[in-house]
């Protein structure tokens, strides 16, 4: 019972932080010092979790009152780690945003580990019910984030649009539930792999409708296209932190739930989908594309391009389907890669807000690198990675996604992508012309050593080891060490 | 009643809170809209769980009145909120983003 509670202490570290910030949020502690508390319960519980993984002597949370509801592996270990890490880096790298810009409160970093709470019990999530109220919670959460600036019409807006849509999935998802309900009689993943794996494609249609009806739910969150139209308003409307927290965790929750339902309990009837899920990757890319080329500012360009990556990760997620074995640690490595450079490309508009309080257009990075040449130089980094550049972890993330798409047989699928990849680079490379092609009217300003500029340049180097990088230093993990992660998580998913 | 019944007048309050939530304005309606086809989800569940005989379908019908009770507070804080804002709750009015490029 005792280890039941320290499996279970990460997660309780997270919600019981959540909660004395909650109560903390009014009192007269300063906004950095209140970031401080919430970072060090984040630590607290990112050493617990690495302390924590590797082999587990149980494979139920609290088996003898919840049953299979909660499942302990390596995959959902790995996720949490990442969200955890997702969280600490954005409230980290924003700590000079929040200085900056007044309509920040205490609430805020209670919604934001709030929100982490409910991906953490995604990621563990076996039950059907379980991981819908785990994405209420993380979604409700990101809600009142999107909302945050109060006084700002945009961000009330983005949060309008954010919230009637999110909450017509929910319905769709537990319409998606009780269907299979009905079908199986149970909600637990496990009762319906032994279900599906029993029955025949043909006799269980409502099954497949139901999740059919799951996986609109999830194409939405993660904003496939033709689910998309909240994307690059919700991004564009929300504070540049919670742009950063959405783009790069909240969308990696998402796929954790989607890699352990479809690669595990659905995986007999994935052939199903095949067809209907190549139509919407090739909408993404194409959609997202057209959406990224088309926006005058970054941040927006940044969301769009955000689709675009959904569809490299979906082009994968049919590729399983057809039978790869490369495909799960290739959506594992992209999504860490992706995690790290969008981070990284958020983490530095968010820096220069802080600085400079406005929305940045191409326009206004003429001249960037003459001004602040470090930055431009890592802005650089984070966009090669995001284009697929050689020597960067984004080309090997992309590496292994169209080898998967090759491996299955979509050679139309795999030739797609790299075309979009190519489009992506006008997109990308632009911002990087903008900063190096003009000159600049002001001086050269002094590197500011802080907690984030210090995360940023840590960021952009994993993101060059990433790439080229091998284990030669131990503990952080080269190109071959996260596809070994990737692998590990992959082959931990039962 | 047999279930049938139940199972028709489910997927009749969803498909009414669908074609609420496409094409009313009011923010209100909206929200309406969206907590039929919860409930109507929460009756499936319900009859579900009469017709298996298993009584999980039935906790799922209660806990999900739980989480529509928190997403309920969220959405009308927000409406509230916007009618502070705007002076109006009608969707068609918040079009600021979807015009784009010169917004701060």
């Amino acid at each position: 019972m005792i280890e039941q509670f320290l499996y279970a202490s990460p997660m309780a570290t997270v919600v019981l932080g959540a909660l004395v910030l909650m109560l903390l949020a009014n009192s007269t502690l300063t906004l950095s010092r209140l970031n401080l508390i919430a970072v060090s319960f984040l630590g607290l519980s990112l050493i617990l979790q690495f302390s924590l993984y590797g082999d587990k002597s149980t494979a139920f949370l609290f088996e003898t009152i919840f049953g299979d509801t909660f499942i302990l592996d390596d995959f959902a270990s790995i996720f949490d780690m990442m969200f955890t890490a997702g969280a600490m880096l954005t409230l980290l790298i924003n700590n000079d945003y929040f200085k900056s810009h007044t309509y920040f409160s205490g609430e805020y970093f209670a919604l934001m580990l709030f929100s982490l709470f409910g991906m953490m019990m995604l990621s563990h999530a076996h039950e059907l019910l379980t991981a819908f109220i785990a994405l209420e919670i993380a979604s409700l959460s990101v809600y009142a984030l999107v909302g945050y600036h109060k006084s700002n019409k945009v961000s009330s807006e983005a949060m309008m649009k954010y919230i009637v849509l999110g909450s017509m999935t929910g319905a769709f998802f537990m319409l998606g539930t009780a269907l299979i309900y009905g079908s199986v009689g149970s909600t637990s993943l496990t009762e319906i792999a032994n279900y599906v794996n029993g029955n025949s494609l043909d006799n269980i249609p409502m099954l497949i409708i139901g999740a059919t009806f799951i996986m609109l739910t999830i194409l939405f969150k993660i904003g496939a296209v033709p689910f998309h139209s909240w994307v690059v308003d919700v991004y564009h409307g929300a504070p540049y932190p919670i742009t950063m927290y959405m783009a790069s965790t909240f969308k990696i929750a998402v796929f954790a739930i989607a890699l352990r339902l479809y690669l595990v309990d659905f995986a007999p009837i994935n052939s199903f989908w095949t067809e209907l899920l190549q139509a919407v990757t090739i909408l993404t890319l194409f959609g997202g594309s057209w959406l990224a080329i088309n926006q005058s500012l970054v941040k927006r360009m940044l969301a769009g391009s955000s689709i675009v990556h959904s569809g490299y990760l979906l082009i994968a997620l049919s590729s399983i389907g057809l039978g790869s074995k490369v495909a799960a640690p290739a959506i594992m490595f992209y999504l860490i890669a992706y995690f790290i450079s969008a981070a990284g490309a958020f983490g530095i508009l968010s820096f220069i807000d802080s600085q400079s309080k406005r929305q940045m257009k191409y326009e206004d990075f003429k001249g960037f690198a003459q001004r602040r040449p470090y930055m431009a130089l890592m802005m650089s980094i984070f966009m090669l990675s995001l284009a697929g550049f050689p020597s960067t972890i984004g080309f090997l993330g992309k590496f292994y996604i169209f080898t998967s798409a090759i491996e299955s047989g979509q050679i139309l699928l795999a030739g797609l992508g790299i075309l979009t990849a190519f489009i992506s680079v006008y997109y990308y490379f632009k911002l990087i012309a903008m900063m190096y092609f003009y000159p600049s009217e002001e001086e050269q300003k002094v590197f500011p050593v802080n907690i984030s500029t210090i995360l940023i340049v840590m960021m952009a180097l994993i993101v060059v080891w990433g790439g080229i990088g091998t284990t030669l230093i131990p503990y952080i993990p080269g190109a071959d060490g996260f596809m070994e992660i990737a692998i590990e998580a992959m082959s931990s998913l039962r | 009643m047999t279930p049938d019944m139940f199972f028709l007048l489910a997927s009749i309050l969803f498909s009414i809170g669908l074609v609420g939530l496409v094409s009313r304005k009011n923010l209100f309606v909206l929200y309406m809209s969206i907590e039929l086809m919860l409930s109507s989800v929460s009756l499936l569940l319900a009859t579900l769980s009469k017709v298996l005989d298993d009584t999980s379908g039935s906790v799922m019908a209660l806990l999900m009145i739980g989480v529509i009770a928190a997403e309920a507070a969220v959405f009308l804080a927000m409406i509230i909120h916007l009618y502070r804002e705007n002076r109006t709750i009608d969707s068609d009015t918040f079009h600021t983003l979807s015009q784009g490029e010169n917004n701060a």
